[in-house]
């Protein structure tokens, strides 16, 4: 559906080299601090920025022969930019129905109405929640067959972030080709709704795994100098020195589990993971 | 190319008030003075202008790097702002020439032939308004634009005039073409100011395009 292979992108104090896949049917979450070059990673697949090198595929076309009835296929949602603000949803109906041809009216309005999202008002004085729902309602609108997401629940709370997410997930249940790629800073997200994440940091991917993987076989082992020195270092992904001695990170977690009985394991969760793969050190 | 040219008009919708004023005051001035042309040049320039706005409108809070993830084309986009402000500007001088026909009609001063020929002058200068002003905007946006605009008129005044000095040391007088263009008839200079005009704006709207293909957002 979507293939990056080494994407390049150089800017002052900052190299992006990115290669990642998305596949049919799948939710790929792409997670990093802020400036590790997820917004970089998303705006070069959109051809927003130009490449220093490598290649972008999408629905096996190279990035720069994709046709406007192409891109009709794909559903965008940035964080920091959408409808001029100035439009209110009833003058976006139109523009949308010239623009897509598969654009679903009733849908559209139908889930303006159910989220409550005015349609006579302008954008501008929508709140922080209704721009994003509106943002994320506007790209599932026309059955696209590919999502890209660029952080679609920054700056929403708990309950705003549940509803998007379930938007996403409907979207995702009508069509088993559809493929979505997601970014966001808020890992649990991710966690209960990516099946793949690939984890950047400085410009490159550190990490890919399945979510189910990363959540069950990863795990934090918390050791003093003594049990360090007497643990299997081969399974040991990255370490950081504490103050009662190191943490650990690990993929493998049985098999700490079996041997080392007496070492406190902690469940990977995706937040300590990340904190492990970027400030511990490798073996 | 409809769906951007509906979100334009929209876009317009949003200054309405400020357009309904403009109206006031062009009808209102061509009812009171002699000239009721003076609302057809006056309308179709502002009108034709508002292109620019919806390019600021565009950029506003990095509205652009959405407005690229739709399916359009960068050129396209170049292309759909030429034919906004053409049918803007255009749809407006229709309108407005018809309107100052009405006035004079009822003022009987009405000469049609004369008016025309008049109403046809401000074509070009709206075409050359869109040519110049149009590639500018979308370079530098709407402040860096504006200097932008002043600095190369400046310049080219300059050249113009350095042009003219150094056909006057070379024993050229450009008086002479002058004199032959004023001899033509002002329907005939209005046809080739139009002809020229047309044909810089596709010069600007090829500039327009290459500066779009370039644009990172």
């Amino acid at each position: 559906m979507l293939k990056i292979e080494h994407l390049q992108k150089q800017y002052d104090g900052f190299s992006l080299d990115c290669s990642l896949e998305v596949k049919p049917g799948c939710i790929t979450g792409l997670i990093g601090e802020n400036g590790a070059g997820k917004s970089t990673t998303f705006k070069a697949v959109l051809g927003l920025i130009g490449m220093d090198g490598g290649s972008v595929t999408i629905f096996g076309k190279d990035l720069h022969s994709l046709t406007p009835s192409d891109k009709e296929k794909i559903g965008v949602v940035l964080s920091d930019s959408g409808f001029s603000e100035y439009l209110s949803i009833r003058d976006m109906i139109p523009i949308l129905k010239n623009m897509y041809k598969k654009f679903d009216m009733s849908f559209f309005v139908e889930q303006a109405e159910r989220m409550q999202l005015p349609m006579n008002k302008k954008i501008k004085e929508f709140s922080t929640g209704m721009k994003a729902k509106l943002k994320v309602l506007v790209a599932i609108s026309y059955q696209a067959k590919l999502l890209i997401m660029d952080e679609p629940t920054a700056g929403l709370d708990v309950l705003a972030r549940a509803e998007l997410l379930d938007m996403i997930r409907e979207f995702m249940e009508k069509d088993e080709e559809r493929a979505i790629m997601i970014s966001s800073h808020i890992s649990s997200d991710l966690e209960t709704l990516c099946d793949d994440i690939y984890m950047i940091h400085e410009g490159k991917i550190i990490l890919h795994e399945d979510t189910d993987v990363l959540l069950s076989d990863y795990a934090l082992l918390k050791v003093d100098k003594k049990q360090y020195e007497t643990l299997d270092h081969d399974y040991l992904l990255r370490v950081k020195q504490e103050s009662y001695g190191y943490c650990c990170l690990t993929n493998q977690r049985q098999y700490y589990m079996d041997n080392y009985p007496e070492i406190v394991i902690e469940k990977g969760t995706m937040d300590r993971i990340i904190m492990m793969m970027v400030r511990g050190k490798t073996e | 190319m409809k769906g951007l040219l509906i979100k334009d008009f929209r876009l317009l919708g949003v200054q309405k008030n400020f357009f309904f004023v403009i109206l006031v005051v062009a009808v209102g001035i061509s009812i009171i003075s002699e000239d009721s042309l003076f609302m057809v040049g006056f309308l179709s320039l502002v009108m034709s202008l508002f292109t620019l706005s919806t390019i600021s409108y565009d950029e506003f809070d990095n509205g652009n790097a959405f407005l690229f993830t739709l399916p359009i084309s960068r050129g396209g986009y170049a292309v759909e702002k030429y034919c906004f402000g053409l049918l803007l500007g255009g749809g407006t001088w229709i309108l407005a020439m018809l309107a100052a026909f009405m006035i004079s009609g009822f003022k009987g001063t009405i000469s049609v032939p004369n008016s025309l020929i008049s109403g046809l002058a401000i074509l070009p200068v709206m075409l050359l308004m869109q040519a110049v002003m149009i590639p500018f905007q979308l370079k530098f946006g709407s402040e860096k634009g504006k200097i932008a605009i002043i600095s190369t008129v400046g310049v080219l005044f300059a050249i113009g005039y350095a042009v003219m000095e150094m056909m006057e040391t070379i024993g050229v007088d450009m008086r002479n073409a002058v004199v032959y263009f004023s001899a033509m008839h002002i329907s005939i200079i209005s046809v080739i100011l139009v002809l020229f005009s047309v044909v810089l704006l596709l010069i600007s709207l090829r500039i327009s395009i290459s500066i779009m293909d370039k644009k990172e957002f």
